[in-house]
């Protein structure tokens, strides 16, 4: 297996020689040749196996390394998908939400949205004290409009006024539909007169829109009450509801305004 | 050889194998409580179908949202197919889509990306 060197070849050379045969160190010289012969054998072993040792290992260290980019591009494919789905899911829920939260034919806030702004806002100016106006709209012989015309010109309808009273208020107002031809008003931090000058502009959009039905020029009624801090919502909505109702009375096409709340409103349209 | 037919739940696909006709129908939601239960079923009829079998597997996918252990177990079932398709066996992927719901169909290419068999993304 090893090399045969020039050393080996003079050691081998004098132990083959009979001259030496009786010589004392012939004997020494022999074991420790022998000696030296199987040492080397040895290391050979030992360097073989090792080597082979490092080979395995390296093959096995560069598998597990490919194995290991392998599963990490996976592991980056799975996050990836796994985001976009999650992605989508997200885009619904607010698809959703933004659905439970309006009405689907005028697009304005629906009764529950307006439920849940009334709250927060009522309690908001509670905290501080101040003031805010509910409005409610009616429009003016809608059943009419239905009956006559069918039910699709009443949505058509509904949906010009709705947007007529959307684009006359002001941006901190939130105009939704209350139920059927009801529209609610919620104008926060806002007295009576600023109120009034609002329900104005929208009675004259409605009126300027010219919606023809029948003989009439489409308007709508309007009731309007304060809500002060400390009254309960459901009053003041109640109080609203009474003022339209006089409106109604009065002619139509026309704004009323509750009594002042804390006391019961008063049946004006009796 | 035996064929699953799982009927669809609120949170999981409807699940059928056919052995006699190489296809595999997969239709709904995944986002499944206990994935390994619904999942390895599914894994184990793919892999048995492609070593004990030689004719073609098709796939039909349904699928809308997938969650993450979801996703992993199509990944998984694709790379089998990978696996196969390498090997010389027919394998190929249908994977329908609403039109009203175009963003299946792009997380259905990135699930194509790797994969070199057919892979078909078919809107319905």
């Amino acid at each position: 297996m090893n090399d045969v060197t020039p050393l080996d070849l003079r050691i081998e050379a004098l132990l083959a020689d009979a001259q030496y045969d009786d010589h004392p160190l012939r004997g020494a010289l022999n074991e420790l040749y022998g000696e030296f012969r199987s040492q080397l054998h040895l290391i050979e072993r030992v360097t073989h196996v090792s080597d082979l040792y490092q080979h395995m290992a390296r093959e096995q260290n560069q598998s597990l390394l490919e194995r290991y980019r392998r599963q990490l591009k996976k592991l980056e494919k799975i996050a990836r998908i796994s985001d976009r789905y999650q992605a989508v899911m997200r885009d619904l829920n607010e698809a959703l939400k933004d659905a439970s939260n309006h009405d689907a034919l005028t697009g304005l806030a629906n009764r529950r949205m307006l439920m849940d702004a009334l709250r927060t806002e009522s309690n908001r100016l509670l905290r501080q004290g101040r003031p805010m106006t509910l409005v409610l709209a009616d429009i003016d012989h809608f059943k009419q409009i239905n009956d006559a015309y069918g039910h699709e010109r009443g949505d058509a309808v509904l949906v010009d006024i709705a947007r007529a009273m959307a684009s006359s208020v002001r941006e901190y107002d939130l105009c939704g539909r209350w139920g059927g031809e009801e529209f609610l008003i919620v104008m926060p931090e806002t007295g009576l007169p600023e109120a009034l000058e609002a329900v104005e502009r929208m009675r004259r959009a409605i009126a300027a829109l010219h919606v023809v039905a029948g003989e009439h020029n489409v308007t709508a009624s309007f009731g309007v009450a304060e809500h002060l801090p400390g009254d309960h919502l459901s009053a003041t909505i109640s109080r609203a509801d009474t003022a339209l109702y006089a409106a109604k009375k009065l002619g139509r096409n026309r704004c009323e305004v509750a009594p002042a709340g804390s006391q019961p409103a008063s049946p004006a349209a009796d | 050889m035996n064929d699953l037919h799982i009927p669809a739940s609120q949170s999981t696909p409807e699940i059928r194998t056919d052995s006699a006709a190489g296809t595999l129908l997969m239709r709904g939601d995944s986002y499944p409580e206990n994935s390994f239960e619904l999942f390895s079923p599914l894994l184990g009829w793919v892999q048995r179908y492609l070593a004990e079998t030689v004719q073609p597997l098709v796939l039909n996918l349904h699928l809308l949202y997938l969650n993450t252990s979801s996703v992993k177990v199509m990944m998984e079932i694709f790379d089998n197919l990978e696996e196969a398709h390498a090997g010389g066996r027919t394998v190929s992927v249908n994977w329908h889509y609403d039109q009203e719901n175009e963003r299946v169909a792009e997380l259905a290419e990135e699930f194509k990306e790797d994969c070199s068999f057919p892979f078909n993304i078919v809107q319905q």
